[in-house]
C-alpha cells in the first residue's frame, strides 16, 4: 500500500516506536501511583518524554509538558481555558472542527473569521490585524492548513496578540515535527498538537504546550498527588491529567520524537515538500487537473489537494483505494477551510505525505491518477 | 555525608530536582513520601546525599524549584529542618 495519508495519522512509524510500546506493556505499570520499580519506571519515561517535547518546543521546563489524548483534547482544553460564555474569539479562514465545534459548544460565543486567501500570508496577519479588538479573550489560529498546507502566518499573529495582550492558541496538527516551532517565541497561551502525526507517535496521544495561562481542567480525578484535596491540584501537569496515562503510547511517542530530533524537524518539511512539489508537477501535466497551491509551493508543506474536474473526489479517493493508495477525500472535517477557499461544494483530493514516502511512490500516484482520469473520459 | 528528605508537590517537580542534582554529581533518590510526614494526601520525595544542605538548596534555588519542607533523616526518624 502506498500510504499517502499522513495528515491524517503517520503510518509508518521508526521500528522504535511499536518497540518501545511492548516493552512498555511489558514493563510499566502506572506513574505516579507507587514508589515499586514498574511505576517509577513508567515515571521515567513519562519525565524523558516531556523533557524532550519541552525542549523541543521551548517549554522552559518539562511541566508545561501536558499528555493528552490528540490534539483535539488539547485544543478543547486550551479553548475551554480562555472562552468563557458570551465570549468573542477571532480564528483563521482555515480552523479545523477541533476548534469551531468547541467554540459552537460554548454559549453565546462570537467568533470572528480573520479570513485571508490561500498562500497570501500578509493578506493573513491583515485580516487578523482588522479583527483583534480589546473585547478578544483569544486568537486561535492552525500554523499549517490540514487541508491545503497553507503555511500561516504564526509568527506575525502571535506578535500581533503579545502587543495587545490577548492570549493566543496555536494548533499545530500539521507542523509539529515537521517545523521549527517555539513557545518561548511565539509567546503563545498554549500550543495544542497531535503525537501521532508528525512527531511518528501511534494514535491515542497528543500534547499541549502551556505558556503560563490559568487553565481548566475538562476532567477531574486522581492525579496521583495532594489526594486529600476535591479540587485538581493548581499546578501543571497535574491539573490536567487526570486518571491513568497512556504509558504504551506515552512511550512510543517519546521513540517518535527521538526520531524527529535526530533527523530534524527542517529537513523533514524539506523532504516532504520535494515530494509534494514532485506531485504538483505532475499532476498539473494530466488534463483536468486543478491542484491547489503555487507551482513553487510557496507558504505550504508536504500537504496537496487537488480537484479532479471531471469526477467526484470521493469517487476519485475510491478508485485510488482500489489501487492500494491511501488519500483523503471530501472536506477534511474543515468546512471553514473550504469555505474560505472557495471548496466547499467540491470537496478536494489530498495527499499528504510523511518523510517514510519515496519519489517511486509519488509516480505510482501520478500514474493511477492519470488512468483513472483516461477511464472517465473514455 | 547526611541523608536529606525533601517533600515536593507532584512527582514531576520531584525528577525536575533530580534532574538538576544530578547534573551537579549529587546522588538522590524518588520515592512515596512517607504518610506521616504529608499532610495534603499522595506525594513524593527527594532523598538527596549531601554534606550540606545550604548548597544543594542554592542550585534548586537557581532552578526556579524548591522543596514544601525539608527533613533531616537520623536514626530511622525524621527530623524537620525550616526551608531555607
Amino acid at each position: 500500500m502506498i500510504y499517502l495519508d499522513s495528515a491524517a495519522t503517520s503510518f509508518q512509524k521508526p521500528e522504535a516506536v511499536s518497540l518501545a510500546m511492548e516493552k512498555a506493556l511489558q514493563s510499566m505499570s502506572s506513574p505516579g501511583r507507587g514508589g515499586y520499580p514498574e511505576a517509577m519506571r513508567a515515571a521515567d519515561t513519562l519525565f524523558e518524554c516531556r523533557s524532550e517535547l519541552a525542549e523541543l518546543f521551548g517549554a522552559e521546563n518539562p511541566e508545561q509538558v501536558v499528555f493528552t489524548m490528540n490534539a483535539t483534547h488539547a485544543l478543547n482544553i486550551a479553548i475551554k481555558s480562555l472562552v468563557q460564555p458570551g465570549g468573542r474569539v477571532v480564528i483563521s479562514g482555515y480552523e479545523h472542527n477541533a476548534v469551531t465545534r468547541p467554540l459552537a459548544a460554548i454559549k453565546g460565543v462570537k467568533t470572528v473569521v480573520a479570513a485571508g486567501p490561500l498562500f497570501q500570508p500578509n493578506m493573513v496577519v491583515q485580516a487578523f490585524d482588522r479583527c483583534i479588538t480589546p473585547e478578544t479573550s483569544a486568537v486561535i489560529c492552525n500554523h499549517v492548513s490540514n487541508v491545503f498546507g497553507f503555511v500561516q502566518p504564526v509568527e506575525a499573529v502571535g506578535k500581533l496578540c503579545r502587543e495587545r495582550g490577548i492570549p493566543f492558541i496555536v494548533d499545530a496538527s500539521q507542523s509539529a515535527g515537521m517545523m521549527p516551532l517555539d513557545i518561548s517565541v511565539l509567546g503563545a497561551a498554549f500550543i495544542a498538537m497531535p503525537g501521532h502525526k508528525g512527531l511518528y507517535g501511534p494514535q491515542g496521544t497528543g500534547v499541549l504546550i502551556c505558556g503560563g495561562s490559568m487553565v481548566a481542567p475538562l476532567m477531574e480525578g486522581g492525579t496521583g498527588s495532594v489526594s486529600i484535596q476535591q479540587e485538581m491540584p493548581d499546578f501543571l501537569p497535574d491539573r490536567l491529567e487526570a486518571g491513568t496515562h497512556n504509558m504504551p503510547g506515552i512511550s512510543g511517542l517519546l521513540e517518535g520524537v527521538r526520531f524527529v530530533r535526530k533527523n530534524g524537524s527542517e529537513e523533514i518539511c524539506q523532504r516532504e515538500r520535494q515530494l509534494a512539489l514532485r506531485a504538483s508537477e505532475g499532476l498539473r501535466r494530466i488534463p483536468g487537473v486543478v491542484v491547489c497551491g503555487r507551482r513553487d509551493l510557496y507558504a505550504q508543506t508536504g500537504v496537496l489537494s487537488f480537484l479532479p474536474e471531471i469526477m467526484d473526489v470521493e469517487e476519485m479517493g475510491s478508485e485510488l483505494s482500489d489501487r492500494s493508495i491511501a488519500v483523503r477525500a471530501g472536506i477534511h472535517c474543515a468546512p471553514l477551510a473550504h469555505t474560505t477557499a472557495g471548496t466547499l461544494e467540491t470537496g478536494t483530493v489530498r495527499i499528504s505525505f510523511s518523510c517514510f514516502n519515496t519519489k517511486d511512490e509519488v509516480d505510482t500516484f501520478l500514474n493511477a491518477v492519470d488512468q483513472i482520469l483516461s477511464k472517465k473520459r473514455r | 555525608m547526611e541523608q536529606y528528605l525533601m517533600i515536593t508537590r507532584s512527582l514531576t517537580y520531584a525528577q525536575r530536582m533530580e534532574k538538576t542534582l544530578s547534573r551537579a554529581g549529587i546522588r538522590t533518590r524518588i520515592f512515596r513520601a512517607p504518610k506521616e510526614l504529608t499532610d495534603r494526601g499522595c506525594a513524593y520525595a527527594v532523598q538527596v546525599s549531601h554534606a550540606n544542605l545550604n548548597t544543594v538548596l542554592t542550585m534548586l534555588n537557581g532552578a526556579g524549584l524548591g522543596p514544601l519542607k525539608i527533613y533531616l533523616i537520623r536514626s530511622g526518624s525524621y527530623i524537620e529542618l525550616s526551608n531555607r
